[in-house]
């Protein structure tokens, strides 16, 4: 959150237009990040964060200020993202709701642990594999696990973006997690992966 | 309610949360036991680190933001 954010957002509602310029120079990076993740396509990331400002420059007098500015814009954001995901519909992999089996965790001998090489994420192409993991989760899940783990939403936060409860949130949190964990392991295998 | 059972919803509940908190008492007594819940919680913890770590290196091309600015009709504060 920026200093003296709620006086900025006052004046943007004011139409200040310099006011108007911070916030979407504060905001605008995540926003096209969160693009990024979502649509995968730079252009289509693009498209959504030009869209998302130009309704904040719309809309802003209607920001009641009982969330952050962020979370608002979050909000807008993330609709925007899901609509372009609807328009261009593809068939997911269906996520099992019983997954991990938690016998079978249990059954196997204690099995050697994944390695993870971090450094790994300096290479482009490996970062464009992980997108492509990330992408075949349906929205509703991969929405998730953006907003959550690589934006750094609060349950709550992500919860009111997205209309869900709080329980709902963390469930599908979990399958998001599970479901990447699983496709990295079998990576792992294609040796792509240390 | 199974033992099994309840444990599993716990590990997910743990799953779903935020993963630098400390798991309850139970699932912790249950983790120092259980290896296999341990490597299990283990790699779930370090694919979201790797995800992270990914997402970090991804920058905001300058063409992109110039080009926000001038469809807004706003001056970028950067340039000033
Ligand atoms: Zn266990």
């Amino acid at each position: 959150m920026m200093e003296n954010e709620e006086k900025i957002v006052e004046k943007a509602q004011e139409g200040d237009k310099d006011a108007l310029a911070r916030l979407v120079n504060e905001y605008h990076d995540r926003i096209y990040h969160l693009g990024l993740s979502m649509l995968k396509q730079e252009q289509d990331a693009e498209d959504m964060l030009q869209e998302t400002f130009l309704t904040l420059v719309e809309k802003v007098h209607q920001f009641k200020g009982n969330s952050s500015i962020y979370t608002w814009l979050y909000r807008i954001a993330t609709n925007i993202a899901l609509k372009k995901l609807k328009s261009k519909p593809r068939k997911y992999p269906h996520i099992p709701i019983d997954e991990p089996d938690f016998k079978k965790i249990h059954e196997k001998e204690t099995k050697e642990e994944m390695e993870f090489d971090f450094e790994k994420v300096n290479n482009y192409k490996f970062r464009k594999t992980l997108n492509e993991v990330l992408d075949e989760l349906p929205p509703k899940y991969k929405t998730v696990f953006i907003l959550r783990d690589l934006h750094n939403l609060s349950t709550r936060e992500t919860a009111k973006i997205l209309n869900l409860t709080e329980s709902n949130t963390k469930v599908r949190l979990f399958r998001a997690r599970n479901y990447l964990k699983e496709k990295l392991e079998d990576l792992k295998t294609e040796e792509l992966m240390v | 309610m199974s033992k099994e059972k309840k444990m599993y919803e716990k590990v997910c509940e743990y799953l779903g949360c935020d993963l630098d908190a400390e798991p309850c008492k139970e699932l912790q007594e249950h983790l120092h036991k259980c290896p296999q819940c341990e490597v299990y919680i283990d790699e779930i913890k370090n694919t979201v680190k790797l995800y992270q770590k990914a997402d970090e290196c991804e920058e905001t091309p300058d063409s992109v933001s110039k080009k926000l600015f001038a469809t807004l009709n706003l001056d970028n504060p950067k340039q000033d």
